[in-house]
């Protein structure tokens, strides 16, 4: 979409080419609302609980991304598009075996440091797109959880409320008008009608 | 075969112009009758019904087709250097459901563009031949803005006030103030007061992730209401497979697909296609024959070329202090002409726009910019409110390679093909929207930004597809005369973003509307020679 794009690295959603970003478009999942796992195993849900909220931690009145339920959502996704469950299962898995190898413990036992660098390290190493997908999926739980959205609005001032509910604005002031009305046209004239049926 | 009773007038598509020209033809007494792929959208499910609504606006409400995949959408494909990212929707309203309301008219000298710059093509009609229509068409969509602006002819005045600008938009203002330079309230399809049963915007903003309480002027909240209570028969889901032609060649009805996926024929003595800029060609192409091989009315072979999109692009300045970019209309703060019209002394020809937009939502924001792990917030809160864009469009002038062709290899859910679009921008294109880029930098700077970023040129933003059955009055180097019928097929008329023989450099909704409603005059006009 022209809004969410990443300067120098979007591509067009084609046809031919297998995309989570267009296998997800028919994947209708509300943000909130309370929901458990159905893909994953309580072994693999917990190592993607800790891997949202390592994508987005907490600051001040804000959650992180667990905590506003983005691994079910992830979950709930996946679900709806079964091409995508092989690529986030084995991305769990490798996420599990890098922690193994580099902090000889499991994922969600790390510390937050920890689990940042070995994120950073299967991010850099994923072919599938996973990582990009669980990413792109978490943000959308995220921003789109209403209690994130009123925390954003205490710490930023940016509305929740008014891109739904609207909010009153000023007229607009004609009279600011008055030098560019005073103006020469800026336009060309190139004669009438051709009369043309 | 199922026999379906006969119409005047046949219409397929019913988005921008298959709406405006039904019901005029209607409420002037025609029996019309319009085929439509989609379905009407279910208003309940517009993302902005709904706290999270830029979730659902990249999902059920994806602009691009391929992500949506609503059951009348059929694949599309981008190919060339710099492949279009295609924005459209199948349903009744067509892509209008999905758009800002930006709504310009053209400039006097974007219907003679051959004639005075040397490029493109003459309009086989001018602007004051459009004129009335245009004023017509802002009546029944209602239309907010301001006549007088001095960087187009006198014109009667709009029936609705502009939009509030709200604090970016006074930035904005200001900027302009001071580089001296033009500047107009931005003219929107939004009513900013109760116009025609429908609510006054309250300023949510976000007017293309769909307005629940319909100030955003869409035809199917503008023309089709009307359209119905004058008596036009809409039949929804109905996949129109291909033109029939009469053994004297002239158009006679259509073969379409029902909701079922039975095939059925509407006939009627006068056939109007009206399915886009990509839909368009595309039902050309399917409905070739013996007598047609390259496909329907195209012995000219320009069914597809000149695919124009304009030149586009964001610029978003960073400011000190919150801007309020949570509220107003997407698009309605203050534009400028300043460079619309040719000036060579800036290295192209032809010329551009620049318009407000309001800021980025969070969502949005951090996909574009905010990195995941301890420094998400940081990064998101620099920006957050402290942002706010401006939308850029300069003309695109037609060029044959670029086009769009038939794509048999990706099918839609009745086997139709898809279609595949050619696209590179052209060199004076480049040119252009460098320089228009540069100049977004320079206003935002004058209003005090602390940094601009903008989003570059390419991928091609795909929401305005044009150009690919033009008008013109030569058969040999257009698809259409200048009332919109066939040169090569009598009864056959196209209207829509097809039939523009350039680009213009703003939105073409609004000339789009006008040409339906001036078609519809014209056929209404010659209805002897139909009966």
């Amino acid at each position: 979409m022209a809004y969410d794009r990443k300067q120098g690295g979007h591509q067009v959603a084609q046809a031919n080419r297998p995309d989570y970003r267009l296998e997800v478009g028919r994947a209708e999942v509300p943000v909130g609302g309370s929901r458990g796992f159905s893909i994953l195993d309580p072994g693999r849900a917990a190592t993607l609980k800790a891997w949202v909220a390592t994508l987005i931690p907490a600051a001040g009145s804000r959650p992180d991304a667990a905590e506003v339920g983005a691994a079910e959502y992830v979950d709930a996704t996946v679900l709806e598009v079964p091409a995508l469950r092989p690529s986030l299962l084995h991305a769990i898995d490798r996420i599990e075996g890098i922690a193994a190898a580099k902090a000889g413990r499991p994922f969600t036992s790390c510390t937050d440091v920890e689990r940042e660098r070995l994120l950073k390290e299967f991010e850099a190493q994923d072919a599938t797109d996973a990582f990009d997908m669980v990413r792109d999926f978490t943000y959308e739980a995220y921003y789109g959880s209403s209690r994130v959205l009123a925390a954003l609005e205490t710490d930023t001032g940016w509305s929740s409320t008014s891109p739904t509910k609207g909010s009153p604005m000023a007229p607009f002031d004609a009279a600011r008008l008055e030098r560019v009305r005073s103006l020469p046209p800026r336009w060309r004239k190139v004669g009438g009608s051709t009369g043309k049926a | 075969m199922t026999a379906e009773p006969e119409a005047d007038v046949l219409v397929i598509g019913s988005g921008a112009a298959g709406a405006a020209l039904s019901m005029r033809l209607s409420e002037r007494g025609a029996r019309v009758v319009c085929l439509e792929q989609g379905d009407w959208v279910d208003r309940a499910r517009l993302p902005k019904a709904h706290v999270d609504w830029e979730v659902r606006g990249r999902r059920f409400w994806a602009a691009n087709p391929n992500v949506r995949r609503w059951p009348a959408d059929y694949p599309v494909g981008s190919e060339g250097e710099n492949p279009v990212d295609v924005y459209m929707y199948n349903c009744v309203g067509g892509s209008t459901v999905g758009f800002a309301g930006n709504y310009w008219r053209l400039a006097p000298s974007d219907f003679r563009v051959r004639t005075l710059d040397g490029v493109g093509a003459d309009w086989p009609l001018t602007y004051e031949d459009l004129a009335p229509y245009y004023t017509i068409n802002e009546s029944v969509v209602g239309v907010a803005g301001l006549a007088g602006d001095p960087c187009g002819p006198e014109r009667d005045p709009l029936p609705l006030p502009p939009a509030p600008l709200g604090r970016h938009g006074e930035l904005l203002r200001d900027a302009y103030e001071k580089l001296g330079w033009y500047w107009w309230p931005t003219e929107q399809a939004i009513a900013t007061a109760a116009h025609g049963g429908r609510a006054a915007c309250d300023h949510r903003g976000w007017c293309t992730f769909g307005c629940p309480q319909a100030s955003l002027g869409t035809a199917d909240v503008t023309y089709w209401p009307r359209a119905l209570k004058s008596g036009v028969e809409l039949r929804t889901n109905s996949r129109v497979r291909e033109i029939v032609t009469g053994p004297d060649g002239r158009a006679t009805g259509a073969l379409y697909y029902d909701r079922d996926g039975g095939i059925r024929e509407a006939s009627a003595p006068v056939v109007v296609v009206a399915c886009g800029g990509l839909g368009t060609p595309r039902l050309l192409m399917l409905s070739s024959s013996p007598r047609h091989p390259d496909g329907l009315a195209n012995s000219s072979g320009l069914v597809g070329k000149n695919l124009m999109t304009h030149v586009q692009s964001f610029a978003v300045g960073l400011f000190d202090e919150a801007v309020e970019g949570w509220h107003g209309t997407w698009g309605g703060t203050v534009s400028t002409r300043q460079f619309y019209e040719t000036d060579l002394s800036r290295g192209y020809t032809r010329g551009f726009i620049m318009s407000g937009n309001r800021g980025w939502s969070p969502l949005n924001l951090a996909l574009q910019v905010a990195p995941w792990g301890a420094g998400h917030h940081a990064a998101l809160e620099h920006r957050l409110n402290h942002e706010f864009v401006m939308y850029l469009c300069g003309e695109d002038l037609p060029e044959e390679s670029n086009r769009v062709e038939l794509d048999w290899e990706h099918q839609d859910g009745f086997g139709l093909p898809g279609i595949r679009t050619h696209y590179t921008l052209g060199d004076n294109s480049k040119l252009l929207g460098n320089d228009m880029i540069a100049r977004a930098h320079e206003v935002l700077n004058a209003a005090g930004a602390a940094s601009v970023r903008d989003f570059g040129l390419s991928p091609i933003w795909g929401w305005h597809l044009l150009g690919t059955a033009r008008m013109g009055d030569d058969p040999r180097s257009s698809v259409v005369d200048g009332s919109h019928q066939a040169h090569d097929v009598p009864r056959l008329f196209v209207v829509d973003g097809s039939s523009l023989p350039t680009s213009g450099g703003v939105n073409p909704t609004s000339t789009i509307q006008a040409l339906a409603l001036r078609c519809a005059d014209q056929i209404w006009e010659r209805r002897r020679d139909w009966t």
